[in-house]
């Protein structure tokens, strides 16, 4: 247990050893992820921030390497790593749903030298949700508003400070150095059970789509009538990618502009045309629908037949900011009822 | 360009002239055949109408690292193909506006008519344009950098 | 006694029934609501038994406009680029429009995206849609699970919330500023007509920002869209936006970087704001549709205060009135051009 003046004094110090953010409220009142500096602390409002964490593991845009543009010159096109990020990381405040999408997003990243480089880098300290918000769904997903995956120290909040427990070994090492920490006192001991109880009943019950889902037929999910009314609906733009701590793909190009050049990965989404458009000019995905379907059916069928869990974690961001609605747990539901 | 450069008392502004073919770019050719004296911070694209000549076109160049940007075309009623500079002048006035309404200053996008026997008005533009730009200084906003 | 919502929901729904059961159109396109409170779902009935699931309030934001021109080709017999085009009239397509979305419409028939005789436009007049983003606001953003509607007010409720909230304070910025409230195309309307709102400031947004000197016009610039996040949901809200390739996914010129950096963003906005110079109604689809919260709209209104002082037009209020960018005339405004200026000099 540390009461909010010592974590503040530990933030403090780790400062001058990792770069610390949390989520802050924006000027135009969203929660959002800022750099904490001197001790701050993050503001402890309930829910997931705009963005997802993937912005620290998956940089938009990560600079691959870089390169001279200039033929005469003598080290013309002759590649060099760029300059990396080079103190740790501390993302104070993380949600467990946003914690468990770096162990999913790690899956199909297993082997990406960035991806993994970044991970190595970053250390989370999560805080419990105490409550769930309407949107939320990530105990259909295989997580828990108090889960440990992916975190490095998990913390439960208390009023007057916030209890403290090491996941990894390398949060237990990241906690010694906080020092003074206080024992619990009967009440605090409580409030932490409390919370450990009552916040996955304030979420929706259970479910464990991902085995159904994985029994079902790949046919007659993808042929299901619903994606129509779907596809009418959606305008295409790539919010609930963007916004979805577990989209990861990405497109790379090259640029070059005034004598340098650099190889650069960001962001894409699978709702655009252009994902899929081939050099022939042909596009397996040029219509809508197809683009709608594709999204769901990787995270709801393709991730779990491939990976085992759902390409979710039911943080409710695309629900929550979706401009037409487009509810992923109703296409939940809609896959399971085939 | 670097702080090196944008430091040195002797800076020389790079400027985009977008030119149409038919009369500035020709005025451009009669100010040289005719040795005018203008400043040698123009870069010339030739381009064949004003009309041609889009937004993308100058936030390109001055996404790329240009000081200034100058679109020059044929004067009302003298177009090649008739109208095209009245289209452009109804874009370009709109777009002038909307670029200082962001915050891009008054005199970095600069706009001409100039026939092809006025070499000197060319001159005179360029002049103008060049000591526009160094007033403002190095372009800063929309350059792209890594 | 229902609400005038209530009541809307109600005619339109026996509206769309009848156009679906008669055959006239082959689908209707309105909006539903889904499992969100303040988002609702652009909706196509196909049969007549959907017409049950229309609904109308205060939160139809985006431009159904948007929807028409692929819905009526989804209709279409399939045919290459360069097959002729079919012969025979083509099934039409039932829509709800306000004033600004019927005015798109006329921009989309004269921009060759639609043809007028496909579409049955049923016209409503608007009293204004509600900004999800202002009511958050109102209630310092505490989470919100459900909203009632009255003809004045909203009722919004949550755990441990219970606000009632002026209607007409939560009301879009676009609305609020809005002038021809009426549709300018319909084949039918629900309600009345209301006549042009006589709105004094309906500029003031814009003219706050062009007060500012040039430097802190830039700032508020880049702090305003400085959250983008490149998703593109203000272009693919947009009516406007159809092109086949958009200029952000060109690539040879590339216009613009296609991450999340400053000067690519700046360029972004610049260019699609710009994009609807002239065409633009103020329908407030791109800002409504914004995960972040930016205001864009106030870009394309700038660009809409000067196209009607230089020009003295408005877009989409006729079918026979030109654009105003794709049209000139011999003595158009044309201070701006340098060498213009030189001539006053030299008098």
């Amino acid at each position: 247990m540390l009461d909010n003046k010592d974590f503040s004094a530990w933030l403090s110090r780790l400062s001058d050893s990792h770069d610390i953010y949390g989520p802050k409220k924006t000027r135009k009142g969203m929660l959002e992820w800022a750099r904490l500096e001197g001790g701050q602390l993050p503001d402890p409002e309930p829910g997931v921030p705009k963005s997802s964490i993937k912005t620290f593991y998956f940089p938009q845009p990560e600079t691959l390497f870089e390169f001279s543009a200039r033929p005469k010159k003598e080290d013309a096109f002759r590649l060099h790593e760029p300059s990396r990020h080079q103190n740790p990381r501390l993302l104070i405040g993380v949600r467990p749903c946003d914690a468990r999408s770096v162990v999913l997003n790690s899956m199909p990243y297993q082997e990406d030298p960035y991806f993994q480089e970044n991970r190595r880098n970053t250390f989370l300290l999560g805080y419990a949700c105490s409550q769930g918000c309407s949107t939320c769904f990530c105990t259909w997903t295989g997580g828990s508003p108090v889960g440990q995956d992916g975190l490095d120290i998990l913390a439960f909040l208390l009023e007057d400070g916030l209890v403290l427990e090491p996941v990894t070994e390398r949060g237990e090492e990241l906690l010694e150095k906080a020092g003074s920490a206080r024992d619990l006192t009967r009440a605090q001991e409580q409030k932490v059970d409390e919370i450990r109880q009552k916040a996955p009943a304030s979420l929706p019950e259970e479910m464990e789509p991902a085995p159904r889902l994985r029994e079902k037929e790949l046919m007659a999910l993808y042929d299901a009538p619903f994606w129509q009314e779907l596809s009418d609906s959606c305008i295409n733009c790539g919010t609930c990618t963007f916004l979805c701590p577990t989209c990861y793909c990405f497109d790379i190009q090259d640029e070059t502009l005034r004598g340098r050049g650099r190889r650069i990965r960001y962001w894409d989404s699978c709702m655009f045309p252009l994902f899929t458009l081939h050099a022939s000019g042909h596009n397996p995905r040029g219509e809508k629908i197809k683009r709608v379907r594709n999204r769901f059916m990787h995270k709801l069928k393709y991730f779990p037949d491939r990976f085992g869990p759902l390409s979710c974690v039911g943080c409710g961001r695309c629900v929550r900011d979706c401009p037409v609605n487009i509810d992923i747990r109703q296409v939940m539901k809609e896959l399971l009822a085939i | 360009m670097n702080d090196k450069a944008k430091n040195q008392k002797d800076w020389e502004p790079k400027i985009i002239a977008f030119l149409c073919n038919w009369c500035s770019y020709a005025g451009a050719d009669l100010a040289g055949v005719s040795r005018y004296q203008y400043p040698p911070s123009l870069r010339i694209v030739r381009v064949p109408c004003s009309g041609r000549v889009s937004a993308n076109m100058i936030l390109d160049a001055l996404r790329s690292g240009a000081d200034g940007v100058l679109v020059s075309g044929c004067h009302p009623g003298d177009c090649h193909y008739i109208s095209g500079n009245y289209y452009a002048r109804r874009r370009f006035a709109v777009l002038k506006n909307f670029l200082e309404f962001i915050g891009i200053e008054p005199g970095r996008v600069n706009f001409s008519w100039i026939s092809a026997s006025e070499g000197e008005q060319f001159a005179e533009v360029a002049k103008e344009v060049t000591s526009r730009v160094k007033k403002l200084g190095p372009a800063r906003h929309l350059v792209k950098e890594f | 006694m229902p609400t005038k919502n209530e009541s809307i929901t109600q005619e339109l729904r026996q509206k769309a029934r009848h156009l679906l059961e008669s055959g006239q159109v082959a689908a209707f396109l309105g909006y539903t609501s889904g499992s969100v409170p303040m988002v609702m779902k652009p909706f196509v009935a196909r049969k007549p038994e959907d017409a049950e699931r229309l609904e109308w309030n205060s939160f139809c934001v985006l431009n159904l406009a948007n929807y028409l021109p692929p819905l009526l080709r989804s209709f279409e017999p399939p045919r290459r680029p360069n097959d002729p085009p079919p012969e025979g009239p083509l099934p039409k397509v039932g829509v709800a429009a306000t004033g600004c979305w019927s005015r798109n419409m006329v921009v989309q028939v004269q921009e060759n995206q639609m043809e007028r005789e496909r579409v049955v436009i049923i016209g409503i007049s608007s009293r204004g849609m509600v900004d999800r983003k202002k009511v958050l606001n109102a209630v310092n953003h505490a989470e919100i699970t459900s909203v009632k509607e009255e003809d004045n007010s909203l009722l919004v409720k949550g755990p441990g919330l219970e606000e009632e909230i002026n209607r007409w304070d939560v009301i879009r910025d676009n609305c609020q500023t809005c002038v021809h409230p009426d549709p300018v195309i319909f084949d039918e309307m629900i309600g009345q007509l209301q006549g042009d709102r006589d709105i004094q400031d309906r500029f003031r947004q814009v003219e706050e920002i062009e007060n500012l000197s040039a430097q802190d016009r830039w700032q508020w610039f880049t702090s305003e869209i400085d959250s983008c996040i490149r998703c593109y949901a203000c272009r693919n809200a947009c009516p406007l936006c159809y092109c086949p390739t958009c200029f952000v996914d060109d690539s040879r010129p590339q216009w613009v970087g296609k991450s999340r950096e400053p000067v690519d963003t700046a360029i972004f906005h610049i260019l699609r704001a710009y994009h609807c110079a002239g065409r633009c109604t103020d329908c407030g689809s791109c800002e409504s549709a914004c995960p972040m919260g930016i205001r864009m709209r106030i870009l394309t209104k700038k660009l809409q205060k000067d196209v009607l002082d230089l020009y003295g037009t408005e877009a989409g209020m006729s079918i026979q009135q030109p654009l105003p960018l794709s049209t000139y005339k011999m003595d158009d405004p044309q201070d701006f051009v340098l060498t213009e200026s030189f001539k006053g000099e030299k008098k």
